[in-house]
């Protein structure tokens, strides 16, 4: 008996023990629950900072690359360890946490942007950054074959263009024109990024009317076709083994190492091209995805914090998103630390990064296309449409098979 | 109190903790999943899901999506059972013979086993990507040097195969091995006066004495290549693709890929959640089946 109950005992302690490690009184403090891990260490120093200026204590917590965020994020929600900032993407975002949404009003931050992210007048979204994307050139590449890049507005002079320089190849000492990507680890390039040339380029800002018809099932067949023909033109100046099979580091590689002259991505390749010691002059010129003149490129803000409803430190996270737009430490830290491009007009810093710097040119010339990509149905992009441009690379699919499943796949939305 | 229910409460109190939490992660979650399978659930806090009772079931088998990815995921399995245990029973008979350096060669056989699924897919993606054409143009052969095994969906599949094998197959050696030295050197002596040559040693000895290996070396390939997801996820990532029906589909997106992709890409939690519960009855049917069979087949000493 003796025996028994002294196993009784140690077996209620151990259960203590366990119990033990739940709960914990915590002091005050916004937790940031954020997708970007190539910023997790300079926002982290930004918030230290932040606390010994406020006393607030701001905790990071970060998830991302590829362990896929959004689906962490249900899983912090569901195991109640809600976070009190986190990070939505556009519509899609919107409409999966629009219960745990608060509203932002009268905040200081909100007339320094035009970028915020807003529903039915109210605002739900604080700008993380601007990003951009068009087709990267090599500056010097392209001067030695005797293009001038400001002259790439429409799909005649890249058609003429990219003919000139694919002549040219040994000369340069490329591989191929353009580095694309299409295979299996890149479907966000194809389904998302060239994709949002159809629902976007050569429209007003903030025009929705292809997207709107998108979502109804309804495909543009004039677009369409258009839009293939760039497609088409991207892939037959690629070089064949990054088109179909190379990751990021292919793709990124082969502009890096100038065996391509231009490549398909955004400004988030400016650290890639850093540490790699790439130091050649560089810039955009615009997406020509449809027929007619281009003169923006494709720039929005890819994400936004939002404030959770339900968390207990609202008012002080709304401050710590408020004094990252206003104080010049956040705008040291944005510019500088974490090299973005902040959305907020008070800012005069510069990015260095030569693709950023770009960037704020364009976004300064208020030349810039809709970001409509992440406003499409959940998948749609990445998982149902982008194997199709796989198929068309390869040459599984003709071009007016390739038009005609991706307007079967836009009907299937209805 | 009688020692023999003094053993009963000692048995129930050494049960419970591991009881209580198999109940607490594997029981009620699945009866959850078999519930939210019949819902619209999308997995957000604060939304009820709604009843929609078999419309996901319907739904998975109208998908020529799934239909393909049931059929490679077959054939993926069938394909790398063979082949793992081909390879795992050759290595067992070479590693228990006579020579020198034998448990440096059990060794070395057994330890792309201890590399993780994913880093042992990027691995392999590199030597199909870059290593191949490498070799290729040092030896001056254009096929080889052009060749992309990851885009062509036949060669994607045997480089998945490849992969999985390289991987699990030393494991599988293993457990030859053990059974191997433990088939009685009397049987195969008297076998020897008996004139029995290699291969009626092989096939009338041995491999029934081997039997009851290959019950587990079976059912451990079958199930683990049925539920293959990080290597696929690493070294193909579904793709490439391939016509199916005049419909592009992804050509190694095996069932838990497709299953996650569902799920997760497509955010439909709720026919993810179907669709996993036919691949663990399908699953369970045919690993069943096979000890089963493979059990009828075992010798008893």
């Amino acid at each position: 008996m003796k025996k028994f109950l002294a196993l009784l005992l140690v077996m209620v302690l151990a259960l203590t023990l366990f119990t033990g490690c739940g709960s914990s009184d915590e002091d005050e403090s916004v937790v940031i629950y954020q997708n970007k891990v190539e910023i997790n260490d300079q926002l982290m120093a930004f918030a230290t900072k932040y606390e010994e200026e406020t006393g607030v204590k701001v905790t990071v917590k970060t998830s991302g690359g590829d362990s896929p965020y959004a689906e962490n994020l249900k899983a912090e929600f569901q195991s109640d360890r809600q976070p009190d900032i986190f990070v939505i993407e556009g519509m899609g975002g919107y409409n999966t946490w629009e219960s745990k949404l608060a509203t932002f009003s009268g905040d200081e931050w909100i007339d320094l942007t035009a970028l915020e992210f807003t529903v039915d007048g109210k605002i739900y979204g604080f700008p993380v950054a601007v990003e951009a994307w068009g087709m990267a050139y090599n500056a010097e590449l392209l001067a030695k074959a005797g293009v001038d890049p400001a002259t790439l507005t429409s799909q005649e002079a890249y058609k003429a263009a990219f003919a000139k320089i694919d002549g040219m190849k040994d000369e340069l000492g490329i591989k191929s024109v353009v580095a694309m990507a299409a295979g299996p680890d890149m479907r966000w390039v194809t389904g998302l990024h060239n994709f949002n040339g159809y629902l976007s380029a050569g429209l007003e800002y903030g025009d929705t009317t292809v997207l709107d018809k998108l979502n109804n099932g309804e495909p543009d067949m004039d677009r369409l076709t258009e839009y293939a023909d760039w497609v088409e033109l991207l892939f037959m100046y690629s070089d064949e083994a990054v088109l179909l099979t190379g990751n990021y580091d292919a793709q990124v590689g082969q502009f890096g190492t100038q065996q391509s002259v231009f490549v398909h991505q955004g400004n988030w390749i400016d650290p890639w091209l850093n540490e790699n010691g790439v130091d050649f002059e560089m810039g955009y010129a615009p997406h020509a995805s449809v027929y007619g003149e281009h003169n923006s490129i494709f720039i929005g803000a890819p994400s936004y914090y939002v404030i959770n409803n339900e968390g207990e430190n609202q008012e002080a996270a709304k401050a710590f998103l408020n004094y990252m737009a206003t104080n010049k430490d956040g705008h040291d830290y944005m510019v500088n630390e974490a090299k973005m491009i902040p959305a907020f007009t008070n800012v005069t810093l510069k990015p260095d990064a030569p693709l950023s710097a770009n960037v704020t040119e364009w976004l300064a010339k208020d030349a810039k296309y809709t970001w409509l990509q992440n406003d499409m149905p959940d998948g749609f992009g990445m998982g149902t449409i982008a194997p199709l441009y796989e198929s068309f690379a390869k040459g599984d699919l003709t071009k007016a098979e390739f038009i005609e499943q991706l307007a079967n796949k836009i009907k299937e939305l209805k | 109190m009688n020692r023999y229910k003094k053993d009963r409460i000692y048995f129930w109190i050494f049960l419970a903790p591991a009881l209580l939490s198999f109940i607490v992660v594997v029981i009620i979650p699945f009866f959850m999943g078999i519930f939210y399978s019949m819902t619209d659930w999308t997995a957000i806090a604060g939304l009820k899901p709604n009843w929609v009772g078999l419309e996901n079931y319907k739904e998975m088998f109208s998908d020529l999506a799934f239909q393909y990815s049931f059929m490679r995921t077959f054939l993926f399995t069938l394909l790398s059972v063979l082949s793992i245990n081909f390879v795992a029973l050759a290595f067992a008979f070479l590693v228990t013979r006579e020579t020198k350096l034998k448990n440096f060669y059990r060794a070395g056989f057994f330890i792309p086993n201890l590399i993780g699924g994913l880093v042992l897919g990027y691995i392999w993606q590199f030597i199909f990507k870059n290593v191949v054409p490498a070799i290729g143009s040092l030896l001056g052969i254009e096929a080889m040097e052009k060749v992309l095994i990851l885009a062509d969906p036949t060669l994607a599949l045997f480089g998945l195969i490849f992969a999985f094998t390289w991987q699990y197959a030393g494991y599988i050696m293993m457990i030859y091995v053990a059974a191997l030295l433990n088939v009685p050197q009397e049987l195969i002596e008297a076998s020897e006066l008996d004139g029995a040559g290699p291969w009626h040693k092989f096939w009338n000895i041995i491999v029934p004495m081997i039997a009851q290996a290959f019950t587990i070396t079976s059912f451990l390939t079958l199930v683990n290549s049925f539920k293959q997801y990080d290597i696929i996820r690493a070294l193909t990532n579904g793709g490439p693709t391939t016509q199916f029906n005049d419909v592009v589909v992804n050509s190694t997106e095996m069932l838990a890929v497709h299953i996650y992709n569902v799920a997760f890409k497509y955010n439909n939690m709720a026919e993810g959640q179907a669709r996993a519960i036919i691949f663990f009855l399908i699953l369970s049917i045919v690993a069943m089946t096979q000890v089963y069979v493979n059990k009828k087949r075992e010798v008893e000493m």
